[in-house]
């Protein structure tokens, strides 16, 4: 198997979002309806105080994934209350159908004090085919437990089998390179299942996709898919240090496949997605989200400065 | 009504030296009961740091079984170190609640962590005890009653308990907060939770008590205790604004429950109020109640919610 790479096909700069949002579409994630593909994504407008608030937004594409039919010019889904864990900010989004519903599992952020934020994941649903999403409870439907400590979020959520699994990542430290530099997180894979969508069994704290930078690999965003008999995960991974300006150290994708959902073998290379030197991917890939439409598999994903200037596609050749 | 006979202050914090951690307040006791001692846990704090902020340390004070106010040691140190970088009990571990266990000592506390659009956010931790309730150490990283749909923050207030073969966890989560002349206040409510093992629970999931000064009426420190087939629970409850002081300020309440679980509130027959003058005429709260060698007391805070030390009443008649 191999990527074969599309190119960028969305730049938030391009169109008037909701929110007074100008920057970011972070995090890709697709619903395949029978005209179009609608790809939510989370983008930034600025608080009072300059802080950023990610929201979430969709743009539609004809199902060649090239021409845009519209992006969404509301909101989707308003920001938490006061105190919420969904407070400042919903990134990312994961939409599913589950019947005639869309369920989607977001990742609520709120700003501490000591470390710069924690997050839970919390659950929304459409009965508009997406247009908006009505928050179930002002509380996570996951969030940290015994020993899943903090930062539980990027949920992926599919039916296998007619159960529901979630794949998620959870905090395991806070470090600082040296005493005065702010907090960096370490974060890793885990996994959930649950009957109805809403009350989760968690693994609680079981790594189960193998490091490949040592006990300090952070590896987020998972998503999954059965091709044929196999299920495939792709996600983000990166250094815990440096990684935001240090070529080599920021996000890759990787790779890992499972026959049984159970057990994972971590496979980066094959397929691979590399950036390509000078162009919008040559630092940084990251956030993937791998779906089939038209009996074709496409990842989207972002790029350098963790999409702020937006997301390409890739498609995979079997 | 119950007839609670005040019998005076009985732990005084500022009364203790050589503590840097125990300045002041000794909030939420809760007992643990040896043979010729009482163990009280209380929360307490050293100064404020130079942003006017607390931190929280659980303690004990060991009373004499024969006079309740005779101290006869205590804590050297707090018995759980604060929570590490990012954890949730980093800035404080408050209140604590304690029960044997198969030979260790288990406590449920609330772990507190600073935020930015509102003060502070609250989830339950427990810890285990090998030597007799002096140290403990966590089980994990993380709360063992964490925030949930319905309960979206500030769960605090833990009281274990163990009734038959299960474990019922009384607890407060927070409903919404309120700004209150600019200040972000947290209004909560009393809750329930039971296990087979005490590590994963089962939430209610509603209120278990009814709201009576207001809607926003914020309720803490859901005590029960079992007697004369019927469970009892002292509580203590608080208007939403304006509630550090008497006329808006905590005081406490009761409701009785055939099955722990459904709870009738009955205020009028709690028979403990505010003192005319002394330590606790501003308000009362915080109520722990426990028998010993044949008499039930309770414990509870007065002025300040608890800065100036607790003291014990004891129940003249039955728990009826």
């Amino acid at each position: 198997m191999e990527w074969k790479k599309l190119g960028k096909i969305f730049d938030p700069a391009d169109h008037d979002l909701a929110n007074g949002c100008a920057t970011h579409a972070q995090s890709p994630q697709a619903v395949v309806f029978d005209d179009f593909v609608r790809v939510y994504f989370s983008t930034r407008a600025s608080d009072a105080n300059g802080k950023f608030l990610s929201h979430v937004a969709f743009v539609d594409f004809n199902k060649d994934m090239h021409t845009i039919l519209g992006v969404s010019t509301n909101t989707v889904l308003t920001l938490g209350e006061l105190g919420a864990f969904d407070e400042h900010g919903i990134f990312p989004i994961s939409p599913v159908r589950v019947g005639d519903r869309i369920f989607a599992y977001t990742t609520g952020w709120t700003r501490r004090v000591s470390v710069s934020v924690d997050t839970g994941v919390g659950l929304a649903i459409s009965d508009d085919q997406g247009l908006t999403f009505k928050r179930q409870g002002s509380g996570p439907v996951l969030s940290a437990s015994l020993h899943e400590p903090f930062l539980v979020c990027d949920a992926f959520v599919r039916q296998f089998d007619g159960q529901f699994h979630m794949w998620y990542i959870f905090g395991t430290v806070w470090r600082r390179k040296t005493p005065d530099t702010p907090p960096d997180r370490t974060y890793k894979i885990g996994h959930a299942v649950s009957e109805d969508g809403i009350v989760w069994r968690k693994e609680e704290a079981r790594k189960i996709v193998p490091d490949r930078l040592g006990e300090y690999e952070s590896q987020a965003l998972p998503t999954v898919i059965q091709i044929g008999e196999r299920y495939h995960m792709f996600f983000a991974y990166r250094e815990s240090f440096d990684f935001r300006s240090v070529k080599g150290r920021g996000y890759q994708i990787g790779h890992a496949w499972s026959d049984d959902l159970v057990n994972w073998t971590r496979d980066d290379d094959q397929p691979a997605l590399t950036g390509t030197e000078g162009e919008w991917d040559s630092d940084m890939q990251c956030y993937p989200h791998v779906f089939a439409c038209e009996g074709r598999v496409y990842l989207l994903y972002n790029g350098n400065a963790f999409g702020r200037d937006g997301f390409g596609v890739a498609e995979l050749m079997i | 009504m119950f007839r609670w006979k005040k019998l005076g202050k009985v732990f005084t914090p500022q009364e203790i030296g050589g503590r840097p951690w125990l300045k002041e307040f000794a909030q939420a006791p809760a007992t643990l009961m040896f043979d010729d001692f009482v163990r009280i846990y209380f929360s307490c704090r050293p100064p404020a740091d130079e942003n006017a902020q607390y931190v929280s340390y659980s303690a004990y004070v060991d009373l004499d079984r024969r006079d309740l106010f005779k101290i006869r040691n205590v804590a050297e140190a707090p018995i759980l170190p604060l929570g590490g970088l990012g954890e949730f009990d980093e800035f404080g571990t408050y209140p604590v609640s304690v029960i044997r266990h198969e030979g260790r000592t288990r406590a449920y506390y609330a772990g507190w962590t600073r935020c930015d659009s509102v003060p502070f956010n609250v989830a339950i931790g427990v810890a285990e005890s090998d030597d007799d309730g002096r140290t403990f150490r966590k089980l994990g990283p993380g709360p063992v009653l964490g925030y949930s749909q319905n309960e979206p923050f500030v769960l605090s207030g833990p009281k274990i308990r163990r009734f038959g073969e299960l474990w019922y966890l009384y607890y407060i989560a927070g409903r919404k907060w309120k700004v209150v002349d600019g200040r972000a206040e947290p209004v909560y409510k009393i809750r329930v939770a039971t296990s087979p093992d005490g590590l994963s629970w089962k939430r209610e999931d509603r209120d278990l008590i009814e709201s009576r000064v207001e809607e926003d009426e914020a309720q803490a420190s859901p005590d029960v205790f079992f007697a004369n087939g019927r469970y009892h629970m002292f509580f203590c409850y608080r208007h939403s604004a304006h509630y550090r002081g008497h006329e808006n300020g905590y005081r406490i309440g009761y409701a009785h429950s055939d099955d722990g679980l459904t709870w009738r509130r009955d205020d009028g027959r709690v028979g403990i109020d505010v003192s005319a003058e002394g330590w606790d005429a501003e308000m009362i709260s915080y109520p722990h109640v426990f028998e010993l060698d044949g008499k039930i007391y309770m414990a509870y805070l007065g002025d300040q919610v608890g800065r100036y030390g607790f003291g014990l009443a004891e129940l003249e008649g039955r728990l009826v």
